[in-house]
């Protein structure tokens, strides 16, 4: 990932059957950044934004998104972070969720998100994409944030 | 009160039409009598005209007949004074009017005794004088003149004549009294007439006022009950589009929610298929060591364990796994529907020999494998409507026939189809195993299924098909005995219309 500095996984994800599973499966393709895990878009987005530890001062993130949370739709955090003043606007974000309704996928693109991944039902095919997903961290670069290069 | 104010226009219009006709019956009677009255009246008018010419007639043949009188004396005397001839031929020439005269004035009063009596009288008194007048011309012409002017001085000539001079002014005074009489009688007649016409008239007025004062009525409340009508009709526009957007918003939400439950469905699937999953591959490290205590140290391995480990365990998942996979198929099902009823209908024109041709081809495989006869009817109706829609529709069908096909017979699928008003119907008959009539309504039911389950399937093809069809405001209905084949009768709109827009 990152040469000089390690990647932060933000795993947002209500379910925490499915947060565990997505653990143990990005863990199993051989990825050991931290992973963050929250279970609401609130107490998520201060994180990312506030947090002294969190993604905007300190350090590269990749966000993992799921988009049926408790207090607010994922679709409303992703347009929160990929706002034009927001400086985590070119950090990447994956939807992950179980919707694959044609239109909400649209509407993720057109906000800004970086990959759409649809949760597949069979255990076996998700733990693959999973892990597919978990080598594709592997390889992606991901741009320093402003106040992390200062 | 609808009903109420239906009534009342229905009432009035038994009341208008038996006013209407009434009236119009009176009318027609008043033209009648006038007419009647008219024609008596002309008729009585004409007999009196008549009468009253008579007794010009009468009074002519009188003056004609003094005058001849008087021309015969004039010639008379002339001839006795002058002795000339033609004073002579002048009296022959009168003399020979006179009794034809005589003739004409009794025939012409012959129908009055009191003139008739006049008339004898006349007659009586001018045969008493023309011997005389004849004797003194005679006397004259065979020269025994003074003989003759003797005779004339004896002048009974010249009383007779007076007194038939006053005979005939009786008679003259006679019909001058007739003819005050029917001049009366004519007068008459003709007021008779004035006042029957002015009666009439008078009806006539009195029915066409009452006729316009009833029609105008009529019409006010027609025109009433009209916009009363159209204000029914307007409310009835705006319920029956209510009840539409209501019905557009029971179903959106039913559609909503089918989307939100399955998916919320989902989520808790993943889980328990992920954890499965999980503990199949701990179970399968559990064996591995159990295997290997049993081999290093077997009085650790009891039956239980063994068997809770090679058996219990495997069937547990395994029911789990086809459990949650058949959860996933009818979790997919729902989330199609509702994303199906959510598409955007776009109506085109089909020409439906052309899509049935394609699904055709489509199963063409199939068909060939299991040696189906295809027919189409020629010249099917078109219709405008979804075309994905109503090929997934057909297409189910279809495919139906194709997968329900009774074995130990040639199968058979013919497509029909023909217009009702402005409806197109079309017919998929098989010759395919059929189903139980007690079946029929359940089949559109989802996840409801018939038969013998020697198909693979979810019951989910004929509840699709259902819903597409109620979309595009068509309706679908199965006729089929078991063993005896079914046929699917599918009517549609012959134009799709979107219910938003009614």
């Amino acid at each position: 990932m990152n040469s000089h500095q390690p990647v932060n996984i933000i795993m947002i994800e209500d379910d925490e059957g499915h947060a565990r599973l997505i653990e143990k499966n990005i863990r199993r393709a051989g990825i050991s950044n931290i992973i963050n895990h929250f279970t609401d878009g609130t107490s998520a987005l201060a994180y990312l934004e506030h947090a002294p530890d969190g993604p905007t001062h300190n350090g590269p993130a990749l966000i993992l998104l799921d988009l049926n949370l408790p207090d607010m739709s994922g679709i409303d955090v992703l347009g929160r972070i990929k706002a034009g003043t927001n400086p985590l606007k070119r950090t990447p974000v994956v939807v992950l969720t179980t919707t694959d309704d044609k239109i909400e996928i649209e509407r993720c693109y057109d906000l800004g998100c970086n990959v759409y991944i649809t949760k597949p039902v069979n255990y076996e095919s998700f733990a693959d994409a999973i892990r597919q997903l978990g080598l594709f961290l592997s390889v992606i670069q991901v741009p320093d944030l402003p106040e992390a290069n200062d | 009160m609808v009903r109420l104010s239906l009534k009342n226009v229905a009432v009035s219009d038994a009341w208008f039409n038996r006013l209407v006709i009434g009236a119009v019956s009176l009318g027609f009677l008043a033209l009648l009598a006038t007419g009647l009255a008219a024609y008596l009246s002309v008729q009585e008018n004409q007999y009196h005209a008549s009468r009253v010419n008579h007794t010009f007639q009468v009074e002519q043949a009188i003056t004609d007949f003094l005058s001849a009188m008087d021309r015969a004396e004039i010639g008379r005397r002339g001839y006795l004074l002058t002795g000339v001839a033609a004073h002579a031929e002048t009296y022959e020439s009168a003399r020979k009017r006179l009794s034809p005269l005589l003739a004409r004035i009794r025939d012409l009063t012959r129908d009055n005794p009191r003139q008739q009596a006049n008339v004898a009288r006349l007659i009586a008194l001018t045969r008493g004088d023309l011997p005389f007048m004849d004797q003194s011309i005679a006397l004259v012409r065979s020269g025994q003149r003074d003989e003759g002017v003797r005779l004339f001085r004896n002048s009974v000539g010249r009383r007779a004549i007076t007194v038939l001079r006053a005979q005939a002014t009786v008679m003259m005074d006679e019909e001058i009294r007739l003819l005050a009489i029917r001049d009366a009688a004519t007068a008459r007649s003709i007021r008779l007439f004035y006042v029957t016409i002015a009666t009439a008239g008078a009806i006539l007025l009195l029915v066409g006022v009452g006729s316009i004062r009833a029609i105008t009525g009529y019409t006010r409340s027609l025109a009433t009950s009209r916009d009363e009508l159209r204000l029914l009709n307007t409310d009835l526009e705006g319920a029956v589009r209510k009840r539409t957007a209501d019905l557009q918003r029971a179903n959106g939400e039913i559609q909503r929610f089918a989307y939100i439950v399955s998916h919320d469905l989902r989520s808790p699937l993943v889980n328990i298929m992920g954890f499965t999953a999980e503990l199949e591959s701990a179970g399968e490290r559990l064996r591995a060591t159990i295997a290997r205590a049993e081999a290093e140290a077997p009085h650790l391995v009891d039956k239980e364990t063994r068997g809770a480990a090679h058996e219990d365990l495997p069937e547990a998942i395994r029911f789990i796994r086809t459990s949650t996979e058949k959860m996933d198929r009818l979790i997919n099902a729902i989330l199609r529907l509702s994303r199906e009823g959510r598409r955007q209908i776009m109506p085109e024109r089909l020409d439906m020999n052309a899509v049935f041709a394609g699904i055709a081809d489509t199963h063409r495989h199939q068909l060939d494998a299991k040696e189906i006869d295809f027919s189409v009817a020629t010249r099917l109706p078109s219709i405008a409507s979804d075309r994905l829609a109503i090929e997934q529709i057909l297409g189910n069908i279809i495919e139906n026939a194709i997968k329900y096909m009774a074995p130990g017979r040639r199968g058979r699928i013919e497509i029909r189809g023909h217009m009702e008003h402005d409806r197109a119907i079309f017919e998929i008959a098989d010759n395919g195993r059929g189903i139980d009539p007690k079946d029929h309504d359940r089949i559109f039911d989802l996840f409801r299924r018939s038969g013998m389950q020697d198909q693979a399937g979810e019951g989910i093809g004929l509840a699709h098909t259902r819903a597409l069809a109620y979309r595009l405001g068509g309706t679908i209905s199965v006729e089929s005995e078991l063993g005896r084949g079914a046929t699917f009768r599918i009517n549609l709109p012959a134009a799709f219309v979107a219910e938003q827009e009614v």
